[in-house]
């Protein structure tokens, strides 16, 4: 559900924050709440038992997935346009990410 | 490098606002949820027939929704001649207009199920704590204070119809679930207005903190008092109720105020 890993030259998985960063081809996954050429950022939230990729953080707010066309790391900023919030991604306790709000 | 003209996330926080808070933007996101539904029905969903019981519990949480949605239509008519500036003014237009739709769609439902008088069974069966939630949020917003009102309004009403009806929606009937996602979605665009609005002046003002803290104390126990109200109607079992009502606090304690 994260998009399609993208073959190009910065197309490697790195696990440290200096690695390349993978890229995601996003397509629209039926969200329907954001006008048409922003639908592919978001998708559904299915409930805890829906793993997010490493594109991808829950909006806390209005618990919609926020999707990047880049592998998310600590630092950067996000939008959720279904409830209008800016986020940073920062990381979660259980050691993935998670979106905080910057008001 | 992300390109800032198609990659959301690159936009500039003034330009995002901008790009969010406009009529533009609202009418292009409704239209993908809304267009082909009829008073927010979609055309395929079958009418599943109630028992008389289930019916009038139905009813009962409609005309109670109904005094919820009346009170955001005229809370949010009134706050657009007190807000900040004219972004937040053409938001609130947008808000005016859903407000509306909500209201006219859960109208409609109480026709469909059988109701001639809506007004007068909206009048026989409100719930007293709504209605004093009503009149208080009314009062906030005749005595001009916006921070206060917005905080009523698009922080403890919206969160708590969000998720309410998102609750109800898990075991309504087909037609009464297509109407509450509907409003569902446009919820998430009111509360995020509200809970940002409210976040930013909270960071630099300590004395605006304080006074929402008294204005939540008094009115909590009114909002978690109308949704135990409904869903008791619904039918959910007292030992699911409170995790409803979690749902509802997370909002106000992302704000702060546990």
């Amino acid at each position: 559900m994260s998009g399609e890993p993208e073959r190009s030259d910065d197309a490697e998985s790195g696990s440290g924050e200096s690695a390349p960063r993978q890229r995601f081809v996003l397509e629209e996954t039926g969200f329907d709440e954001v006008p048409k050429k922003y639908r592919k950022y978001y998708r559904k939230w299915k409930g805890p038992q829906d793993p997010l990729g490493p594109n991808e953080v829950l909006c806390p707010v209005c618990k919609v997935v926020i999707r990047s066309t880049r592998e998310l790391r600590v630092g950067d900023r996000v939008y959720c346009m279904a409830c209008f919030t800016r986020f940073s991604v920062e990381r979660a306790s259980d050691g993935g990410l998670e979106a905080r709000i910057e008001y | 490098m992300a390109d800032p003209g198609t990659d959301v996330h690159a936009f500039a926080p003034d330009r995002f606002i901008e790009e969010v808070h406009s009529f533009e933007f609202w009418f292009q996101a409704v239209e993908g949820y809304l267009s082909e539904t009829r008073y927010g029905r979609r055309p395929e969903t079958p009418d599943v027939r109630l028992d008389d019981a289930e019916r009038d519990r139905l009813v009962t949480v409609l005309c109670n929704y109904c005094v919820g949605e009346t009170a955001a239509l005229e809370g949010a008519s009134g706050l657009v001649a007190i807000a900040p500036n004219r972004l937040t003014k053409i938001f609130l237009s947008t808000q005016v207009v859903d407000e509306g739709r909500h209201l006219e769609v859960l109208l409609h439902r109480l026709g469909d199920l059988g109701v001639a008088s809506p007004e007068a069974e909206i009048e026989k069966r409100a719930s007293r704590s709504l209605l004093a939630f009503k009149k208080r949020l009314l009062d906030l917003v005749a005595g001009k204070d916006w921070e206060a009102a917005i905080f009523a309004q698009n922080v403890i009403l919206e969160a708590l119809e969000f998720t309410v009806f998102q609750a109800h929606a898990e075991t309504a009937d087909p037609v009464t679930r297509d109407v509450l996602l509907g409003i569902v979605k446009d919820e998430r665009r009111h509360i995020g207005f509200g809970e940002n609005e409210l976040g930013r002046r909270l960071k630099t003002s300590p004395t605006t903190r304080v006074r929402l803290g008294a204005i939540q104390r008094e009115l909590d126990p009114l909002v978690l008092a109308a949704c135990d109200e409904t869903l008791a109607q619904l039918g959910t079992p007292r030992s699911e109720r409170p995790e409803v009502g979690r749902s509802y606090l997370a909002a106000v304690e992302r704000l702060g105020f546990a």
